[in-house]
């Protein structure tokens, strides 16, 4: 599903080197923030495993792209960003209403969120193709479903790639919008405690209302982590993945490391604003 | 290694536009800063100015980089481009605090530092292996964070991070300072960031194709970002007084206004073969 119909460039294997830089990133980052701000280091290793979190799970989620449309490839008919994004931001939306409840409660919210999301986009999905578009569910990447047990060759058209959501793939849906969810949560989280400490230092004696400024500052850097950890795993899929059984699926050390290294730098920015 | 497909021959080199993107933008942006300098807000315009301008150029980055195949669609491009601006953005409006003439300047190179550090993930930790990868990604950041800073400086007529972070509500005749009725405390930047995003990844996804011809593109481009420009300006209601709104509106609505009417020419004239076309006739009708 390339814009103008080149080949999808993603290589197999990792990169040594590059990967080995990506690290030196994270520890620089780390190191950074523990010389300037000690109190944000615990923060800023829990926005890099929110990074993690979300770029592990988005390839769990079915993305089927215009093929998909078409009925010519399994999955949800949308980009990786597009689904990413939905699932991750209701996800951060439900845990950030549960801040004030501590972490544990803020995660599983934000978690629930995320996949729920997905769930319902999967239900709905599925009941487009198999009452609207008349096409059952196939997967082009296994013969047989690893949980059902469902086999698929029989039911899938020739030319496709596979077509509909198998109950595979709709359980790797839900199961990225948790990791999504929960990874979104915990950057808005440790975000929020880093500046609901450190901004009436900042700003001034007066308190009062900046708890708002917390919660917007801590939100709009979610979002923009968020976005960036899951465009980078879209880049690492390059199109479409059928869910956690797609041999796609092997690649995600690659986007952890680069998400990582990702987090940890915009994470040491939206840090070293409260610094500065 | 992937093959590049040339998207459009002709129209300006890139690295022209990019000199124009970025002088312009910050020419824009310090002109904004003449708000400060005389105590008014009528130059909050430019800052909507300065974004239109760094839309113009980032629709050139999304182009050259699109045309190498991201195996995932062109919006990707511009939420990366929003997702790491916003954070350089933020940033460099507390840059403010050492001088307010470092935000501008300091804002393209946070930037720059953020999105070529992403550009190397894409490119050599995920195996993108395209090599105009980390040049654009940069590219698109900077384009990002200066569009947040100009349609944020639309807003509230400075850029200036205590400037945005303090509102003030009229509460029984009294005026009082209030961090919730301000840009960063009501979350305006929620907003401006998805007109931004939206601005930035519409033109190129929605003129690709065989017939993508340089000057429509570039066209769509800025009625984006003119549209984003007329919500933003409405929105500026809550901040600036309501002569800088009123200039700020006109400028805002002329300038779209000419810009879609231009986009509806060029869109004629690259469809030209099908303007004389007749209705399906059925077979066997009359």
């Amino acid at each position: 599903m390339s814009a103008l119909g080149g080949g999808s460039s993603g290589g197999e294997g990792i990169n040594p080197t590059a990967s080995l830089i990506a690290l030196v990133i994270v520890l620089v980052a780390v190191a950074v923030v523990f010389l300037v701000y000690p109190a944000a280091t615990v923060p800023l290793i829990g926005v890099i495993i929110g990074g993690v979190l979300i770029s592990f799970g988005v390839h769990f989620v079915p993305v089927g792209g215009a093929p998909a449309a078409m009925g010519q490839a399994p999955g949800i008919a949308t980009g990786v960003a597009m689904l990413a994004a939905g699932g991750g931001l209701a996800g951060l939306f439900g845990g950030a209403w549960a801040a004030e409840f501590g972490i544990a409660i803020s995660l599983a919210a934000g978690a629930i969120g995320g996949g729920l999301l997905m769930a319902i986009t999967c239900l709905m999905v599925n009941v487009v193709y198999v009452y609207a578009m008349g096409i059952p569910a196939a997967s082009g990447k296994v013969d047989k479903d690893p949980i059902t047990g469902d086999t698929f060759p029989a039911y899938k058209s020739q030319g496709t790639e596979g077509h509909g959501l198998p109950f595979i793939s709709y359980v790797g849906g839900v199961l990225g919008g948790l990791f999504g969810g929960m990874g979104g949560t915990l950057i808005y989280y440790e975000l929020l405690q880093v500046y609901e400490e450190a901004l009436p230092s900042v700003i001034g004696a007066s308190t009062e209302g900046l708890t708002t400024l917390a919660v917007s500052l801590a939100g709009i850097f979610a979002v923009g982590m968020f976005l960036v950890a899951a465009v980078l795993t879209a880049y690492n899929i390059t199109g479409t993945i059928e869910g956690p059984h797609d041999p796609k699926f092997k690649r995600w050390p690659r986007a952890v490391i680069g998400s990582s290294a990702a987090s940890a730098v915009c994470g040491l920015f939206a840090i070293l604003l409260v610094v500065i | 290694m992937s093959v590049k497909i040339e998207a459009s021959e002709g129209g300006m080199p890139h690295d022209k536009m990019l000199g124009i993107g970025v002088v312009g933008a910050l020419v824009c942006l310090y002109i904004v800063y003449l708000n400060s300098l005389m105590s008014t807000d009528v130059f909050a315009f430019f800052g909507g100015l300065a974004a239109v301008i760094a839309l113009w150029w980032g629709t050139d980055s999304i182009k050259t980089l699109c045309s190498y195949g991201l195996g995932t669609g062109v919006p990707s491009a511009g939420m990366i481009s929003l997702g790491s601006g916003v954070i350089a953005f933020l940033f460099a409006t507390k840059l403010a605090g050492i001088s307010p003439l470092l935000v501008p300047l300091g804002c393209i190179i946070i930037a720059a530092i953020i999105g070529a550090i992403l550009g190397f993930i894409s490119d050599k930790v995920l195996n993108m292996n395209i090599p105009v990868m980390t040049r654009m990604i940069a590219e698109l950041t900077i384009v990002g964070s200066l569009t947040m800073l100009g349609f944020t400086a639309m807003i509230s007529g400075s850029f200036i991070f205590t400037d945005l972070i303090a509102g003030s509500v009229s509460f029984l005749g009294m005026v009082v300072t209030s961090y919730a009725a301000s840009v960063i405390g009501g979350c305006i930047l929620a907003t401006i960031f998805m007109l931004g995003a939206i601005a930035i990844q519409h033109p190129f996804n929605a003129c690709l194709g065989p017939n993508e011809s340089w000057d429509r593109t570039q066209m769509c481009a800025l009625e984006c970002g003119f549209l984003s420009m007329l919500v933003v300006a409405v929105m500026s209601v809550a901040f600036l007084s309501l002569f800088a709104v009123v200039i700020s509106f006109v400028i805002s609505i002329i300038l779209w206004g000419w810009s879609y009417s231009e986009y509806i020419k060029l869109s004629k004239r690259d469809a030209y073969a099908w303007l004389d076309s007749k209705p399906i006739r059925e077979v066997g009708g009359e």
